[in-house]
């Protein structure tokens, strides 16, 4: 086998760019689903098993689509403006940790790299960037804690400082004005006066079809997948997660079983010797536990993000500028 | 290459091939009627899209943007703040009183106020 780094990084970006894309994917499928169960819907439930395809489905139909591009429109402008917003959005998976180290970026100024990515990825219109500019700011300072506690820009240092307490606890002021704050810059509901259903039509994405319209849709949420995981990593601790209480546990009922007569037959126990699970600390793993914690808090906060959306009526334009 | 090289080369190839990709498979017929301005129920004539729109959206952004780079600007200091100590704190705080004055200009000069459209009955 050819070991070349080029190779390397093209796995490496492969396997950073293809699960994201399917979470983004499985997003969608998993807001309709919960959408659906808290109006006492059915939600999608045909393609696949309990609807588990249709987003495969819409994204492969939209392709098969006719693009339209309306004669009063600039054309390149038309085209390039949903191209540049999924492409910042995509963009900010570069930074983030998904174990100690594991990242495509370590990059010293994670934070500020996401943070100017994330913003341009969801500027849609006049109104929508009034919006998201206040509420930057918002974002912005709510980080200015968290960096002042870390000493750091960095995604990974800010991680590895809460091994001592997630700042879930002592900044929990601080995570509610963070998590208030982006909601308003993904344009989720409550704050989605840029596309407000009923008043709008889909606001700036009305005329826009096919393929273009799924780059529109992928780029939203994919940047609340990033704006979630972003959360998590900040105040919920990342890839973060005590297991010494789970292997004491489970220690301990081997401990028992093993004083309970049961394992008389030297397989048995050569297999619990193998099986000691103090050695957790094996290094693959780890990073699967960690992979897998990272995954599950930033589930937890997209089914916030979604129980958010089925909970709150709109504000008006007004009350949300008033209350930036 | 390093990865992220390669990263920051893979998303906008990614976005073309897709968008290609629909170009390739889809049909394209247009006529007037597919091809003109989103509109309810009227035809939509020339000029009628590019309308003005209200320049108080604008003062907001100018003004939050403004305030954005200001908080931008503190940044260093944070990031430093343990090394700078009180020199630095107060420095810090004479920017921010600076800042404050200047916000509290703006809220006189009623620069932050979208007004709306609808009557208030109940106050």
């Amino acid at each position: 086998m050819i070991y070349s780094p080029t190779i390397i990084s093209i796995i490496e970006v492969l396997s950073v760019t293809i699960p994201v894309l399917l979470a983004v994917a499985f997003v969608t499928v998993a807001e309709r689903k919960t959408m659906a169960s808290m109006q006492r819907r059915l939600g999608p439930n045909i393609v696949g098993y309990y609807g588990l395809l249709q987003a495969f489905a819409d994204a492969l139909k939209l392709l098969l689509k006719e693009y339209i591009s309306p004669t009063q429109a600039n054309v390149m402008l038309f085209f390039l403006g949903p191209i540049i917003t999924l492409i910042f959005s995509l963009l900010g998976y570069a930074v983030i940790p998904y174990g100690p180290g594991l990242t495509l970026w370590d990059f010293d100024l994670g934070i500020l790299f996401m943070l100017a990515v994330s913003s341009i990825a969801t500027y849609g219109s006049l109104r929508s960037t009034a919006q998201l500019i206040s509420y930057e700011l918002i974002l912005s300072s709510a980080i200015l804690l968290v960096i002042l506690l870390t000493g750091s820009l960095s995604l990974t240092v800010n991680i590895e400082a809460q091994r001592a307490i997630w700042f879930l606890l002592p900044l929990l002021p601080v995570l509610a004005i963070f998590f208030i704050g982006s909601v308003a810059e993904t344009n989720r509901a409550p704050f989605d006066l840029a596309e407000a259903e009923s008043e709008l039509v889909s606001g700036f994405m009305t005329e826009h079809a096919a393929v273009i319209f799924v780059f529109f849709f992928l780029a939203e949420y994919a940047s609340i997948l990033l704006i979630c995981i972003l959360n998590t990593i900040l105040f919920i601790g990342g890839y973060l997660i005590d297991y010494s209480l789970a292997v004491y546990i489970a220690n301990s009922i081997l401990y028992v079983l093993n004083e309970l007569f049961i394992f008389d037959s030297p397989s048995l126990l050569w297999l619990l010797d193998r099986l000691n699970f103090n050695e957790l600390s094996y290094i693959t793993l780890e990073g699967i536990i960690y992979g897998l914690t990272i995954g599950i808090k930033s589930s937890a906060m997209v089914f916030i993000f979604i129980w958010v959306r089925a909970s709150f009526p709109r504000i008006r334009f007004d009350q949300l500028m008033s209350y930036s | 290459m390093t990865s992220q090289t390669f990263f920051f080369i893979f998303i906008p190839i990614l976005a073309i091939i897709l968008l290609a990709l629909n170009l390739i498979l889809a049909p394209h017929n247009p006529y007037q009627e597919k091809d003109s301005a989103f509109e309810c129920g009227f035809h939509s004539f020339l000029g009628q899209n590019r309308s003005e729109f209200s320049i108080s959206f604008f003062i907001f952004a100018l003004l939050f943007l403004l305030f954005d780079l200001e908080i931008l600007l503190v940044y260093p200091y944070i990031v430093s703040a343990y090394v700078n100590g009180i020199f630095g704190l107060i420095i810090m705080l004479l920017f921010f009183l600076v800042l404050t004055l200047g916000f509290a200009f703006e809220l006189g000069k009623n620069a932050l106020s979208i007004e709306s459209r609808q009557v208030h009955y109940i106050k």
